[in-house]
């Protein structure tokens, strides 16, 4: 019919899209976490901006150089933008504790985008593994081969902790003592400074308040899954508070200690959200987010201090498993017993 | 139009993803303008779900507007009867390809002779005749649903089972279609009629009148249901409720179950511009041969129109002062859950609600596709809680164990999760596949 005519493109519905693409998503996510880093510099001075801009410069460097040999050997590149590598070199920064040596930082960012982001989605057609995370274990590893005292290069004082008494964790507070806010010049409590202003520890959660809030506006605006965010927030309160119930000394303190470290604040909204290597299920997303609480807990406990990314890394690769149960049971079964 | 409450801008869905209707908004200010039957029109033998109908007339043949041209003599419940648009003579019969299946099916190609209207069939009397005459009547005139599915509406209507509630569906939920308020605003007497007939019919007394419009958007037909004991029920702004099954959810707080219809919750579901067209049918003798329908496009703007069955698309967009030659596609029906034309001599069919053009500025936005990013946003948003992305993995290996555990039979084709993919996948080819094998695989 109608040979003549002028032939129409066919396509399958839908004909409209929202017009939320991964590249704005990635985009916006940068520019939220911007705001943290910007923070983060305030607090923690001109080394948390080394660190950032070597991480961020360290991925776009690798990218481009990818993307370039990709155009000139004619493959279709792997990201035709620069986004995603954005997002991820800005994750590794922000991720990094202030004490790391700068070489840590460029090691830890190279691994991430060349294995765990390229190699990974290239080999296994998806990212199972936090690229950030898993980059961050993988080195630890290696560092840790020799001694763990080497693995942890940047804060071996960790391992002298005592947290499982109340007088342990009163005198595991000598870091976040003595910090001062600045213009105002209050002296702040541990607690205080674990909230407002820490110059210890992840770079990104260098003032907790600022992780929450923005964290927060990011979830909601961008849509992150935040049953993860709540599930692990309110598992680690719970743990916390009940934990210094039991063992005594201050609630407070204890809550502020085990939820508003860097690796814990940080990693909840920005990494343990990161949608490829998190559960799809929403029931799941709350297993995982519980599993994450527990496991990051106790090895906190147990002085792996910044062991977020090791429970985060595991947890992930129990995603795929995660995704096969907790499914809701759809309209139509819910009067039967329905679901899977 | 005359209004005392802002509209409605967006329809918010399942985890406050907005809809932008601004299609709809264009076009509901803009009365019906009758398009003129083409001098060529061409009608399918088959514009309902069921069975092909077979000519009753044959090549050169002369036939009356309204007249009845295809139907199957005993051919079951299934099989709705199509009808002459115009005063004219049949040129041939042949088969052409069917804007919706796809496939070769037969249709008459009839010359115009003149654009008169005269009812083919007697006027009944709302009174006087049996629920059974009645029901006749809206079989003879051809009618089917005209919200997109083209059930057989006779069928619905003879429906023995006790239905507590008879829903008319206004909800339009469509974004790129204002044609079902158009006609609440400018034939309302007789939808109201319709909508009665057809409570007489399915012998209900509940009638509810589901609408997304505010207060005082059509405050002249809000007059008319209260007058007439209709109830309105003011439905949620989504997309998704339109959905019979959702709907009757929505309105009823039942859940139709899964692979069930309506009546076995004790609901029928019509859709408000069929009322009008059973009015028509039984009140004035009119056969289901024209329809009003919403045109979109940049070219154009958006406009209401009233075209009958069988009139080329071309001949529509001409009459709009422009051509298919100026689109890169053109959707017919829901832009969520209907098909492109491969040209615009397609014609209008009963199923037609909408056409919506696609400049060559406008591209498919999905030719942007890339790997899923696992971000749930599918999920989030499926209004019968299915997992799209999982059943599209699952299709790919053709894995109909977990198909069948993902319950893929029960997606109702909306596009939602096409729609919000920040991967700009197209989840729903797939579904339809996986849902396809679920129900065979029972």
């Amino acid at each position: 019919m109608g040979e003549e005519r002028s032939k129409l493109d066919m396509e399958d519905p839908p004909h409209v899209h929202i017009g939320l693409g991964k590249n704005e998503l990635m985009l916006k996510t940068f520019l939220m976490m911007c705001i943290i880093a910007f923070a983060s510099v305030i607090v923690m001075g001109l080394d948390a901006l080394i660190h950032i801009l070597l991480a961020i410069g360290t991925v776009l460097i690798v990218h481009s150089s990818i993307y370039s040999y990709q155009l000139w050997k004619g493959i279709e590149p792997t990201y035709k933008s620069p986004a995603s590598p954005l997002v991820a070199g800005m994750i590794v920064g922000l991720a990094m504790p202030i004490a790391a040596p700068f070489e840590v930082t460029v090691g830890v960012a190279l691994l991430t985008i060349l294995v765990f982001k390229y190699g990974q989605g290239r080999y296994f057609k998806r990212k199972y593994l936090n690229p950030a995370a898993a980059s961050k274990v993988l080195l630890l590893l290696l560092l840790s081969i020799k001694t763990l005292n080497e693995g942890l290069i940047f804060h071996t004082h960790h391992l002298e902790l005592n947290l499982m008494t109340a007088e342990g964790l009163q005198n595991s507070m000598w870091i976040f003592s003595r910090e001062t806010l600045p213009i105002i010049g209050t002296e702040l409590s541990p607690a205080q400074s674990l909230f407002l202003w820490q110059t210890h520890g992840w770079i990104g959660g260098a003032s907790s308040l600022v992780v929450l809030v923005v964290g927060a506006i990011s979830a909601y605006w961008l849509r992150y899954k935040w049953r993860i965010i709540v599930s692990t927030l309110v598992t680690m309160t719970v743990l916390a508070a009940g934990t210094g119930l039991y063992l005594g000394g201050d609630p407070i303190l204890r809550i502020a200690f085990h939820v508003f470290t860097g690796s814990v604040i940080f990693l909840i909204f920005f990494m343990a959200t990161e949608p490829q290597s998190t559960p799809l299920t929403e029931n799941s997303q709350y297993v995982f987010g519980i599993s994450l609480a527990v496991l990051t807990f106790a090895l906190q406990l147990l002085n792996v201090l910044g062991g977020s990314i090791i429970a985060l890394v595991i947890l992930n690769m129990a995603t795929p498993y995660l995704d096969k149960i907790g499914i809701k049971t759809p309209y139509g079964h819910k009067g039967s017993k329905g679901g899977a | 139009m005359p209004t005392d409450e802002e509209h409605v801008h967006h329809f918010k869905e399942e985890g406050g993803f907005e809809m932008d209707i601004s299609m709809k908004r264009e076009s509901i200010d803009d009365p019906f303008t009758e398009i003129p039957p083409a001098e060529k029109m061409i009608i399918f033998l088959r514009q309902h779900i069921g069975r092909e109908t077979e000519p009753l007339v044959k090549k050169g043949d002369p036939v009356r507007y309204g007249q009845k041209i295809g139907d199957i003599e005993n051919g079951g419940p299934m099989v709705v009867p199509v009808h002459s648009p115009v005063n004219g003579t049949v040129k041939a019969i042949k088969k052409l390809r069917h804007p919706i299946s796809q496939e070769l099916e037969k249709a008459f190609i009839i010359h115009t002779e003149d654009h008169g209207t005269d009812p083919f069939y007697e006027p009944m009397n709302f009174m006087g005749n049996s629920r059974e005459e009645l029901i006749d009547r809206v079989r003879e005139a051809g009618i089917v649903g005209l919200g997109g599915a083209s059930f057989p509406t006779h069928l619905k209507l003879s429906e023995e089972k006790k239905i507590s509630h008879l829903i008319i569906n206004a909800k339009e939920s469509d974004p790129n279609l204002a044609c079902d308020v158009r006609l609440m605003m400018e034939k309302g007497q007789e939808m109201i009629q319709g909508i009665k007939l057809m409570g007489k019919m399915l012998k209900v007394d509940n009638i509810l009148f589901a609408t997304r419009t505010k207060k005082g958007e059509v405050p002249g037909f809000e007059k008319l249901l209260k007058k007439n004991g209709i109830q309105i029920s003011r439905i949620r702004p989504n997309y998704s409720v339109g959905s019979e099954r959702l709907l009757v959810k929505e309105v009823l707080d039942r859940e139709v179950p899964s692979k069930g219809f309506p009546p076995s919750v004790g609901a029928v579901v019509h859709n408000v511009a069929t009322a009008y067209a059973v009015s028509k049918a039984v009140l004035d003798g009119e056969s289901l041969v024209s329809r009003g329908l919403t045109l979109y496009s940049k070219e154009t703007g958006g406009k209401n129109l009233w075209v009958r069955m069988g009139t080329p698309i071309e001949h529509v967009l001409n009459r709009c002062r422009t051509t298919g030659k100026k689109f890169e596609r053109i959707a017919i029906g829901s832009i969520m859950m209907g098909p492109t034309i491969p040209n615009a001599s397609y014609p209008v069919m009963k199923a037609t609600s909408g056409i919506t053009a696609f400049t060559r500025s406008e591209p498919s936005p999905y030719k942007k596709q890339k790997p899923c990013i696992r971000c749930g946003y599918c999920n989030t948003v499926c209004p019968v809680d299915i997992y799209p992305v999982l059943i599209m993995e699952a299709e790919k290996r053709d894995d109909r164990k977990m198909i069948k555990k993902y319950h893929a039979e029960d997606c109702i084709d909306c596009g939602l999760c096409s729609y919000v993919c920040p991967s700009y996948i197209k989840l729903t080819p797939h579904l339809r596949k996986a849902s396809f094998i679920a129900s065979k695989d029972g």
